[in-house]
């Protein structure tokens, strides 16, 4: 393989651990992503104007009661996605690392989704699931950005790989409960990733993840967004409904429209 | 409000088969979330290859302020005949919505974008597949 030794060590790790945490490659993309959010907090509460954006998102529950919180966030998701530039800066907040994992003609998915998980809130958990399980192709991967600070049960956890492997073989027996039961059957081998603002998290989705009650003081904001290969297989989302190409090079754009002469 | 016709399917397309009141759904829908009049669908015709009644509405665009697909995928699979559309949708300054995919063409960019995810729909089944 041609990689460079930042690359393999990239690579590696992804493949060890499934996943990695590196600081963003471009910050200045995500100080920019992070003020969006701040003009939009700020538009739909009018309580807030001397608080600083950190502060604000930490203790957004200290504004918006969990009975609203799901309508504040729908709300906050379509105005980020109503941004023109918002999904390529999302891009470039992990880019490098992106093109490195991934492939550097991508597919990204269209929409970017955010996570709100307010202290004590059970309205709003993941139970333990791999996006491949519900239709997702395994050539995915999700890119993982914090707003705020994210540790302990503030944060997500995903499970290894060896002990996915290990479930994956059990599969029948452990998951004949429930999530939780599933859950409760690995969480000596889950791990919370901890993962602070200016840093980006890429993991893979096929492997168990999911949150637990948020038991600390603050709110975690999350964003994720998927990204795949453009010519790598399609799972139940495809190209056009979930993805769209991003990064797609000229002789590829060639190629898809090259046809050989006729001889009549 | 801007007016739109709806524009869905009786047979599969690219592989995909869905319900028309579902068709409908999503589109009523799209219209909903984007502020558009949604005027009643055209059904285009069941026989395979068929864009009569594509045609028709392609013709009829000088009444409405666009047309709002279910999908990209239900363009003619031909390259020029997909051409031919985008450029009488662009000089007639219209915008042609795709419902499920939320996205639309009105200008150059847009159509180009179109035309991309149409390709690489088309070059995919040339790539290999996974269990």
């Amino acid at each position: 393989m041609f990689k460079t030794e930042a690359e393999k060590i990239l690579s590696l790790e992804y493949l060890e651990k499934g996943y990695v945490i590196r600081a963003a490659s471009d910050l200045d993309a995500l100080d920019w992503i992070r003020n969006q959010f701040d003009r939009i907090i700020r538009e739909l509460l009018n309580n807030v104007s001397d608080v600083s954006t950190e502060n604000l998102l930490n203790n957004i529950h200290s504004y918006v009661p969990v009975s609203q919180l799901n309508d504040f966030r729908l709300s906050v998701i379509r105005e980020i996605n109503a941004i023109d530039k918002f999904r390529e800066m999302y891009y470039r907040v992990a880019m490098d690392y992106l093109d490195a994992l991934v492939g550097n003609e991508l597919a990204m998915q269209l929409r970017i989704n955010l996570s709100i998980q307010l202290p004590g809130d059970d309205s709003s958990l993941l139970p333990v699931h791999a996006d491949v399980w519900s239709g997702d192709s395994p050539y995915e991967v999700v890119l993982w950005i914090p707003l705020v600070n994210c540790y302990k049960s503030k944060a997500m956890y995903i499970l290894p790989p060896k002990s996915s492997d290990e479930l994956n073989q059990e599969f029948s027996k452990k998951a004949n409960a429930s999530s939780e039961g599933l859950y409760q059957s690995i969480k000596g081998q889950v791990e919370f990733l901890e993962v602070r603002y200016g840093e980006v998290l890429i993991f893979d989705q096929s492997l168990p993840h999911g949150n637990r009650l948020n038991d600390e003081e603050e709110t975690r904001w999350s964003m994720n967004c998927r990204f795949k290969g453009v010519f790598t297989p399609y799972g139940d989302k495809k190209i056009g409904e979930f993805f769209e190409p991003i990064t797609l090079r000229a002789a590829s754009h060639r190629g898809m429209s090259f046809k050989l002469p006729e001889l009549k | 409000m801007k007016k739109v016709r709806g524009y869905i399917f009786s047979r599969p397309f690219m592989g995909e088969r869905v319900p028309q009141h579902i068709q409908n759904l999503v589109i009523r829908d799209y219209c909903n979330r984007n502020n558009l009049q949604y005027l009643l669908s055209a059904t285009e015709y069941a026989m395979e290859n068929s864009h009569l009644i594509h045609e028709q509405l392609m013709r009829d665009l000088t009444e409405v302020d666009g047309i709002a697909a279910y999908s990209i995928f239900q363009l003619p699979e031909n390259e020029t005949e997909r051409s031919k559309i985008y450029r009488q949708v662009l000089n007639q300054g219209k915008t042609y919505h795709f419902a499920v995919e939320s996205l639309c063409f009105n200008d150059e960019d847009s159509s180009a974008r179109i035309e991309t995810i149409w390709k690489i729909k088309k070059t995919l089944p040339n790539c290999y597949l996974f269990d």
